[in-house]
This record gives structure tokens, sequence and C-alpha cells, in this order.
């Protein structure tokens, strides 16, 4: 990596400024690429592209959504090996759309963006980054990921343990943890994932649960190589699967989302794969929740709960005390004692709250703003912080469906209004604040019909119970909602005549 | 008294946590045991570690049926404190040599009827009954249980792992009864209803029919170690004391219930009652043991290793 001190001056103000070189930020790239804007810096704070897929490669990683619909509808790939595809096979993908549609000449490695703020004067966004580099472009995209940093739980004496300590979003493959005596703290998406793996070279696996997750069964398999021909040779075929797993998902809403009889029938789905795979009456109870399915992430597997009853595994559900230099002390008074311990805690949520600052129209801090609960315009833009657009901002969330179908309504969205800025000449594209508003009294009050506001804690509320993280709809729903840019909404400053709005 | 701030509580809870390795389980004083009192003393402590055992269970079921988050995380601790109040009256049986390694007691058969009936239905009785029978469970075996054993043994690390977990059972007992008063508040009239039906439960009456026999049971085991048998019915006395010293505790039927049943109890005059529950705790001996199912799996998960 150069260490240089560069100028603005150094780095020509692009059209487009992108923060983050994953799905989100290379999608937006080429879909700007395909709009004829090519004057673009993606500002990567690592030394390669793929976010969430190149930081979560744990053993067993792998996504929860079926591949033909976790990719993007305008770079199909024929090729999957599997129905749900490993995390490395995802990251494979992401490095294919780089190279294919050309994109690692946008891409600025090693920039993490500590501050961004939006020049009034010159109508820019100006990007810092911890070097002390300065990127400029007049209209900048968040495409950071909501779910991007290693969140570390609160636990008393976490910093006493003298053995190995692993994150699962930043995975020490070096570590070799053949017999080892290993705890994995949490049962959440990345631990039911981790444990099956785990629990076939630990010496010792000890799995700390807090709240058990509803589990339903993974129907997942091997791509037989016909299809992967059929794919190829007609790629409408891949299409058709593609909307058909579109549907189905989209039909999980009803019981996902909101609480209907297809709710009853999902929780018995659950109840019936855990007591098909646990046939002990202790640990079942042990392992069936006590809250409504859709109150939190729901979970796929075949093999965690077969892998917890292993001779070498054991699950634990005592509350932790705290860690100590040797291991877990739980409050049934015993010390757990181990080499490693996994951490399987999910993210840091910025759901109140921005990664870095970032500051608006007269010094305003989004920070601020969102202390009490992100907020904003379809998701994607705030009123007072012009050309800003925001991919998985507050409200954006999908629990029953594929991230990407909603990133692709997004993206397109993005460029729209880059191409509405540039074609109308104008300095400045700002909601106004009155829509925003309106907006959110709307999604407000469709969140509180919702499972997730059903009154478990999650990660998708705030501290005070305020969700910012999903959308209360389907798919179809939120790219209605995004299929149209309303430039009554916004306040419309031109290039030439700065001071008059329209 | 007013009733307590269950997030303080909650709080206070997990400020006051200890572990098994708090105790050196090695100190001296373990000879102060004498000979007569060593075979008393053990079947005396398997059975005192089944009961927290029991107990623990019983919070399980609590937890699961709390009203609302603050409790449930409150009795998800308790589970596990009653758990660990085992776990330290089983390393105290290791100390003074009444177990083999890896060796689990023997659990009586009334405690075999109660952990049967535990598993298969406490998930299924409303919180009303449990948060009131737990109580008296709590002060009437493990209360005063713990201080007779005090007043006989001069082990002094017996003594260090009892002041240990009576600061826990403070607690509990403190949140038992404020639950008791808030159930008791305004509604003794559904509260009757609730309960008359709850009563025509057959599941309740076999949880009935296994606890009055466990608590004669634990009688004759005090007798046998040559206690007082007036020291449990102070005890006893003393759940009547506290859980009614309100308005609203007082209302609360099942506190009115196990009030009555309690003065049963003590009164070893009152044969109607005491024959048959006697001849229950005969009955229950004479069960062979290979008549029980397989005991349910959380029944392994006590032991006396301070680690694991």
């Amino acid at each position: 990596m150069k260490k240089s001190q560069p100028s603005p001056e150094q780095h020509p103000t692009a059209d487009v400024l992108i923060i983050g070189a994953g799905f989100a930020g290379l999608g937006t790239a080429i879909r700007l690429q395909q709009q004829g804007i090519r004057n673009i810096v993606i500002l990567e704070r690592s030394d390669d592209v793929g976010g969430t897929w190149r930081d979560n490669q744990y053993p067993g990683a792998a996504c929860d959504i079926p591949s033909n619909l976790y990719s993007f509808s305008f770079a199909q790939n024929p090729n999957w090996s599997r129905s749900f595809s490993g995390s490395r096979e995802i990251l494979d993908y992401i490095h294919h759309l780089l190279n294919h549609f050309n994109l690692r000449q946008y891409i600025r490695f090693n920039q993490n963006v500590s501050n961004l703020a939006w020049d009034q004067d010159k109508g820019l966004w100006q990007a810092t980054t911890t070097d002390g580099g300065v990127f400029s472009g007049r209209t900048a995209v968040m495409a950071q990921g909501p779910l991007s940093n290693p969140g570390w739980p609160g636990i008393a004496g976490i910093e006493d343990f003298e053995g190995k300590k692993i994150h699962s979003a930043a995975w020490d493959h070096d570590y070799d943890l053949k017999g080892k005596r290993i705890a994995v703290i949490g049962t959440g998406a990345s631990a039911i994932q981790i444990v099956p793996e785990l629990a076939k070279c630990a010496g010792k696996l000890t799995v700390f649960q807090r709240t058990p997750p509803w589990i339903m069964p993974r129907p997942d398999f091997t791509t037989p190589e016909w299809n992967k021909t059929l794919f190829r040779k007609a790629p409408m075929s891949q299409s058709a699967v593609r909307k058909a797993l579109y549907l189905a998902h989209e039909s999980m809403a009803l019981a996902v989302i909101w609480n209907s009889p297809l709710t009853r029938f999902a929780e018995r789905l659950g109840q019936w794969h855990l007591r098909k795979q646990v046939p002990d009456r202790w640990l079942r109870r042990q392992l069936t929740p006590d809250y409504r399915l859709g109150c939190k992430r729901i979970l796929v597997s075949n093999d965690y709960y077969p892998a917890l009853q292993k001779p070498n595994t054991k699950l634990i559900t005592w509350p932790i005390d705290r860690i100590s230099e040797n291991g877990i002390r739980t409050v049934e008074g015993i010390e757990h004692q181990f080499d490693c311990i996994v951490f399987a805690t999910g993210f840091e949520v910025s759901n109140a709250g921005t990664p870095f600052p970032i500051t608006g129209i007269g010094g305003r801090s989004l920070n601020e703003e969102w202390k009490r609960g992100a907020q904003a315009y379809k998701s994607i833009n705030v009123s007072g912080y012009p050309n800003l657009f925001f991919t998985f901002g507050p409200n954006s969330g999908p629990g029953h469906n594929s991230a990407l179908v909603y990133m692709e309504s997004q993206m397109d969205y993005i460029v729209r209004s880059i191409r509405t800025i540039k074609s109308l000449k104008l300095k400045a594209l700002d909601v106004r604040q009155s829509a925003q508003d309106d907006h959110n009294r709307s999604i407000q009050k469709r969140l509180a019909k919702t499972n997730w506001n059903s009154g478990c804690q999650s990660w998708y509320l705030t501290e005070d119970g305020f969700n910012a993280t999903m959308y209360p709809g389907f798919a179809t729903q939120y790219a209605k909602q995004m299929a149209d840019l309303e430039l009554k909404d916004y306040r419309l400053l031109a290039e030439e005549a700065a001071s008059k709005t329209v | 008294m007013a009733m307590i701030d269950l997030d303080k509580m909650l709080e206070k809870i997990k400020d006051t946590q200890w572990s098994l390795s708090d105790v050196d389980w090695d100190a001296p004083g373990a000879e102060l045991i004498t000979p007569e009192q060593w075979p008393k003393l053990k079947a005396f402590m398997a059975d005192l570690m089944w009961i927290e055992h029991v107990g623990a269970r019983a919070f399980a079921a609590m937890a699961k049926k709390a009203p609302d988050d603050t409790l449930r995380q409150i009795y998800t601790y308790f589970h596990a404190e009653e758990q660990r109040h085992a776990n330290a009256e089983m390393a105290l049986m290791k100390r003074w040599g009444m177990l083999e390694d890896g060796e689990l007691p023997e659990p009586n058969n009334n405690l075999r009827l109660v952990i049967e009936w535990l598993d298969r239905f406490a998930d299924d009785q409303p919180i009303y009954v449990l948060g009131t029978v737990v109580p008296m469970l709590e002060i009437a075996l493990d209360g005063a249980l713990c201080k007779f054993l005090l007043d006989t043994v001069d082990d002094p690390v017996c003594h260090q792992a009892f002041e240990l977990i009576n600061g826990d059972e403070a607690r509990h007992l403190g949140v038992g009864f404020s639950v008791m008063e808030m159930q008791g508040h305004g509604r003794t009239y559904i509260d009757l209803v609730r309960m008359t039906a709850q009563l025509m439960d057959p599941r309740l009456i076999l949880g009935i029919a296994s606890y009055f026999p466990l608590l004669n049971k634990m009688r004759d085991n005090i007798v046998e170690m040559g206690l007082p048998e007036e020291k449990l019915y102070e005890a006893m006395r003393k759940f009547e004391k506290i859980g009614g010293r309100t308005e609203d505790g007082r209302r609360n039927p099942w506190f009115q219930i196990i009030k009555h049943h309690g003065r049963f109890v003590v009164d070893r005059k009152k044969r109607f009652y005491h024959a048959p529950i006697d001849a229950l705790v005969k009955v229950a001996d004479l069960i062979p043991r290979k008549a029980f199912p397989a005991v349910p799996s959380w029944v392994k998960e006590i032991t006396y290793q301070p680690t694991a």
C-alpha cells in the first residue's frame, strides 16, 4: 500500500463516489456503467472486493437464500454447484462480476473512509480516509454494508481470556482447531453453520445459547450437471426458476412478516423438524423458541441439531456470568474451560447512528439525527443530505426474500436519480423533510402490525424498541415503492443558479 | 413491605454471582464430620441436593411462563442458581467422601415421583401454582434444611458454601413473595375461578400427590438425623408470616391453600391428613426402581466438579 498524503487535487472529482466494494457497491457501478456513467470512484477499505462474503469465510459459511435468487438478475450464473452455495463460491461470483464488467478500474483499495461531508458551495461530497486522503464526488453512494463490522458481546472479563479468540466475521484460518476444546458463543445464523463444521474436528465443542432460533429444514442439494447445461444453453429456463423461487419466497412473507395461520404452519414445521432430529425431551425443550416465528431472523439447517448431539458436543443454556482466564463461567457455578472461544455474535448494527460521521447541509450531523433510530425517505435518501444515497438504508431489510432483490431496486433508483441530476444539471437533489416524515409515519404504522415488533428483542430494533431496519411488506411492494423517482418529493437546486430552488 | 423493583433485582442478581471455584473444597475441616453423623448426613445431603435440583427445574418452568422479560430473565438465573446449589452440595458430599468419582446420588422414590411429574407437567402449570408452591418448598425444605445443617456440621467449608447459597435464597424468596403479591392484586374472584378449574386438572392432582409426601418424607429425614422437627415447622410458619404480610399477598388464593396445608403438615394431630400421606410415603418407598422410566436428561446435568 502506498503511503501518500493526497490532496483533493490529486483525486479528480468523480460523478459518483461509492463507499464499499461489496455486492451493493459493485452492482451500482455495473448499473451506472450500463447507463454510460463511468466517472466512478469506489473506495474499499480492504485489499479485495466482496464485503460480507470476503469477511465471512468461517467454516461452513453459506447463504440462506438459494443461489439462483441470491445473485443479480442481470448477471445470472448457470454454474452454481449447490442450491444454497457456500461463501467461497459466492465470493468467486463477485470476482467474476469484477472481471466481467471490468470494474477494477474504479476501485481504490485500502481506503477506509472516516468522514463524509457535504460541501454546499461546491456541491460536492468529500470523503476523508483514515490515511488522510480526500476523495470528492458530485453524488455519493453509501454501500458500506449494514452488517460489516464484527459485533463483540458485552460479557464481563472478555479481555481476561488467555486462549484464542476468533470472531466468525474475521476467521483466523491459520489456527488449527483439530482436537481443541472450543466454545461457540451465540446461536444465530453464523453459529448454526459453524457448529456442524467444528463438531467434525473439535476435541470438545460447547455451544452457549441465550435464545434458541427457529430453524427450518434446508432443501439443499448438489446441482446436477444436466441442470447447469440447461441453464447455460437456455438462460430463459434459469430466469423461470429464479421467478419461481422469487414467488415462493414472496409467499413466505405471509408467515414471516405478519402473524397469520401460515405463521402457525411454519412454527409447526419448525417443531416437526426439531422433533424429528432431536429425540431427547429436555434438549428439545432447550431448543424450542418461546417467541413468535418471524420476530427474529429465521434460520435454515439440516445439520445443526444433529451436530449438537454428537458425543463431543454439548449445548449450554445457563446464563454466562463472565469470561475468565481459562474459559467461561456460567451461573450454575461451573467454569467451562477452553483453548479457543468462537464469537458467533453477529455484527455492530448501525440502526441508531452512522458508521462514520456524515455531515450534511449547514453542518448537520446524521449520527446525531439518527440517535433515536435511523430514518430515511424510501430507505434511500435523507433530507438535508443531498445527492447522497443509501443501499440497505433504514427500513429496507427483507425477512423473507433475497437481499439482492431489494438491492437491485435500490441500485436502479440510484442510477435513475443520478441520471436526473446529470440531465437536469442539478447541483443538489434533496428530499423534502415533509415527504420523509410522511413515508416514515406510514412505515412505522405498518411495522406495528408485524412479527418483528411483536415483543422479542432482536437486532432489528434499537434499544428503545424502534424498528429502523425492516421493510414491512412484500419485495414486490418494495420494488413498486422504488420504481418511481417522484420529483415532487424533492427540492431541486440548479447548478447554474445555486440560490434558486425549483 | 413494598414490592421490590424487579429490574433492580435482576441487576443485583447479575452483580452477585459466584462459582464453585470460589470455594477451596480441599481446605481443612472435612475431618470435623463425626462417624455417627456421616451415614445420616449422607442421606440428608443426597435428598437436599435433589430438592435443589428439582427446585431448579421448577424455576425453568416458571421462566417459560413469566409474564414479562425481566421476570423471565430472573427465573432463568434462579434456575441456574438452584443448579449451582445442587452442584455445591454435591461438591460437599464429594469432599466428605460420600461420592465415588463420577457418582450421582440416587434420588429417593418420592423425589423420583416429583422429578417425573415436573418433567411431564411442570411446563403446563400456570405460574399461579408454581409461583406459590416454589417459595413454600424453598422456605420449608431448602431454607430450613440448610439451617439445620449449619447447626450440626462444624466444617468451615460447609459454612462458607451455605453462606453463598443462603445469599441466593434470600433473593429467590424476595422475588417469590413479591410475585405472590402481584398475583393477589385485586383479582381474587378470577383467580378463584381459575384455580378451581386447575384443581380439576388431573395433572395438578398428580403433582399434589407427589408434593405432599415429599414434605412428610423430609420431616422423617430430619427426625432420623436427630434434629427437632419443630424447626421445620417454624420455617413453614415463616411462609405464612411473610406471604401473608400484605393484603395483596393474603388475597392470593394459592397462598391461602398452601398456608392451610402448611398448618396441617405441622400438626401431627391431624391424623386424617398424616395417616394417608405417611402411607403414601411408605407406598412410594415400595415402588420398585425398575418401575420408574429412565430419568430425564436434565437430571444428569449436575456435577461436583468446579471446572468442566
